[in-house]
């Protein structure tokens, strides 16, 4: 029988998991998801994480205990850095001691380092470990790797083109239908991707006829350049890549607002959000910040929804109430 | 001529307000009831009283507003149902075309609206936490037995200033209650607390945002008078307050409901009788998937005519709009 992998459908899934599946497919594994987030996940997830922890890690969480009795491993990779001189949020460092302290009777956990700031020898010496835990032919695990990086390019390739990661992922986009304007979306990929936790944001958007731009439909040669005329460089990948879209999305895309989604408790988004606030402002571009927590009514996220929306458009024609 | 009327309907946390405009877009006929927790009866109380006063008349348009508009809407087959940001905005520039910034505090909630030549530019509304809000200061001047109405005049008493603590509505009380056992003077704490809601709403809201006059007061708070002078020292600008201050959210969406009645050409209002029909809710615990999702299903006279809740549109798409 196959040996089955877990993959949790949060965090990182929305950025890496075309990769991990891949990989772990040409290795002769089986490849098995957690369900889409729903109450049940964000239950589990908040009785069992600790406290302070932010509500995408307490989904996590929950999705680990969806998983775990399903599957011969848990992949939860330790992520440090992914970029050179750069590093991701420190609760990923953790991740998967948090999992472990917190979960109980789990199956084997693969918790390999990855850890870029440096050098890319933890990148060489992370798939190469993985890959012994499913052959010993190394021939086989760096083809496996190579395909796993291909199939990788053409997910962020679709999703350059206006996809999201789900649609991206289902691999047959077409840019979708006529669009009025344009807004752009910026914040932490699996707050915004995430339908339960960002409240099916981008489809209510888009029912209104606006074009979502997130910081993952731009290129990504382009947000390194932007991110390059730093007054100083930003150490954080993900706050990198939402200022610099933030840039680009008032430079160049002429955007009618911005909107960020913030996960309560998130320092990186708390620092990072004023700074893309202040230049957004700057610019006279109407911005709004949504928190998200907890919450399953959706009737605070909404409000200023539609009132943002309706004062954008009120701007365009006299009278657009 | 048959003389023509507009009907808006603000179901807030704490108050419902009719008001009926005439073609003339003046105001004829206002209402301000408590919502207690029931929305449905108190809507059909509302229209019952409205009938009572104004007879048989023609409403040509109806619209809702307020946290509880979606309910409202659908009772009364509204012609728009809009965010209070947007109707409090209209209402406001309705009253003086020359408006730049909005207070608006009302029981539950308080938000600040900036406009620029007659368009909302920026807006923000408070986060989850209530503190600076009408029922704070109710909860104050109950526990200081002073009459809510009473409440702002005793504040315009106050000789010496007091400092109370404004960051959350629990550190103001402590405060005050030791302030009152220091032997400070009633009205100077009660000035005190009127400051420290403005500081509290000022930082909180009108954080980073250029507040210009004219300025507009508005929603059941603006109807204290040590609030108002407390905004009006802390900004050092004049603070207009609008006649019907307190029902600017129902008269912004009688306003649009005008309008887009017009377009329309006709109206979906139910007509007053409908205070005389059962409203009902059938509260349904859906059991599809481990969303659990907490279904409301409206009926009227034994028929549902609409239903929300869900996430994925199996109940909400199953009654026609």
């Amino acid at each position: 029988m196959k040996p089955r992998v877990g993959i949790p459908r949060a965090l990182l899934y929305y950025n890496y998991f075309p990769l991990w599946e891949v990989f772990f497919k040409e290795l002769g594994a089986e490849v098995v998801l957690s369900g889409l987030t729903n109450k049940k996940i964000l239950d589990d997830g908040v009785n069992c994480c600790v406290d302070d922890a932010c509500l995408p890690m307490k989904v996590f969480h929950g999705h680990i205990i969806e998983l775990k009795d399903r599957v011969d491993y848990l992949f939860v990779p330790r992520l440090i850095s992914v970029e050179r001189n750069e590093y991701i949020c420190p609760k990923f460092c953790g991740l998967p001691d948090m999992v472990l302290n917190s979960v109980k009777d789990l199956p084997t956990v693969i918790d390999c380092t990855i850890n870029l700031r440096n050098s890319s020898s933890s990148l060489r010496r992370a798939v190469l470990d993985v890959g012994r835990l499913f052959t010993g032919d190394y021939r086989r695990i760096y083809t496996a790797y190579r395909k796993a990086v291909l199939c990788l390019e053409s997910f962020e390739g679709l999703m350059e083109k206006g996809a999201t990661p789900l649609e991206a992922m289902k691999g047959d986009y077409s840019k979708a239908g006529e669009y009025h304007y344009s807004i752009g979306l910026i914040g932490h990929p699996y707050n915004i991707y995430d339908n339960y936790m960002s409240m099916r944001i981008i489809d209510k958007l888009r029912d209104r006829g606006v074009n979502v731009i997130t910081q993952d439909m731009i290129c990504s040669n382009e947000l390194d350049r932007i991110a390059r005329d730093f007054s100083k460089p930003m150490f954080w990948s993900f706050g990198k890549s939402i200022m610099a879209a933030s840039r680009y999305l008032i430079d160049k895309r002429h955007v009618k607002g911005i909107i960020y989604l913030v996960a309560f408790g998130c320092g990186l988004d708390a620092l990072v959000g004023d700074l893309v606030e202040r230049r957004i402002r700057k610019k006279g571009i109407p911005f709004c910040l949504l928190t998200i927590d907890e919450h399953t009514g959706e009737a605070g996220i909404d409000t200023r929804l539609e009132a943002f929306i309706d004062m954008l458009e009120w701007g365009g024609t006299a009278k657009c109430w | 001529m048959e003389k023509e009327f507009y009907l808006g309907i603000d179901v807030g946390s704490v108050s419902t307000n009719l008001v009926l405009l005439n073609s003339q877009r003046e105001l004829v006929y206002r209402d301000y009831l408590r919502t207690m927790g029931q929305p449905i009866r108190v809507v059909q109380e509302g229209l019952k009283a409205l009938k009572g006063r104004m007879g048989e008349i023609n409403i040509a348009g109806a619209g809702t507003t307020g946290s509880g508009r979606k309910l409202a809407g659908i009772m009364i087959g509204a012609d728009v149902v809009k965010n209070e940001i947007t109707t409090h905005a209209v209402a406001a520039l309705d009253t003086n075309p020359a408006v730049s910034t909005i207070l608006e505090i009302g029981g539950q909630d308080s938000k600040i609206i900036i406009l620029r030549d007659g368009i909302v530019s920026d807006f923000a509304m408070n986060t989850v936490c209530a503190a600076g809000t009408g029922s704070f200061l109710d909860r104050q001047a109950e526990r200081l037995q002073i009459p809510i109405e009473e409440f702002g005049d005793l504040a315009l008493k106050s000789k010496n200033e007091v400092r109370v603590a404004g960051r959350c509505a629990v550190f103001a009380e402590s405060d005050m209650i030791h302030k009152q056992q220091l032997g400070h003077r009633i009205e100077d704490i009660v000035y005190g607390l009127c400051q420290a809601l403005v500081r509290n709403y000022l930082n909180n809201l009108g954080k980073g945002k250029a507040i210009k006059p004219t300025v507009l007061f508005q929603g059941g708070v603006a109807a204290n008078r040590g609030i108002r002078e407390a905004f009006r020292r802390e900004l050092g600008m004049e603070i207009e307050v609008p006649p019907h201050y307190d029902v600017m959210g129902s008269i912004g969406v009688a306003l649009i409901a005008k309008e887009t009645a017009k377009r329309m050409g006709r109206t979906g209002f139910r007509g007053l009788d409908i205070s005389k029909c059962q409203f009902g809710v059938r509260p349904i615990e859906c059991k599809g998937c481990a969303n659990m999702c907490e279904i409301i299903e409206i009926v009227k006279d034994g028929t549902g005519i609409a239903c929300w809740g869900d996430r994925c549109g199996k109940w909400s798409n199953r009654i026609g709009k």
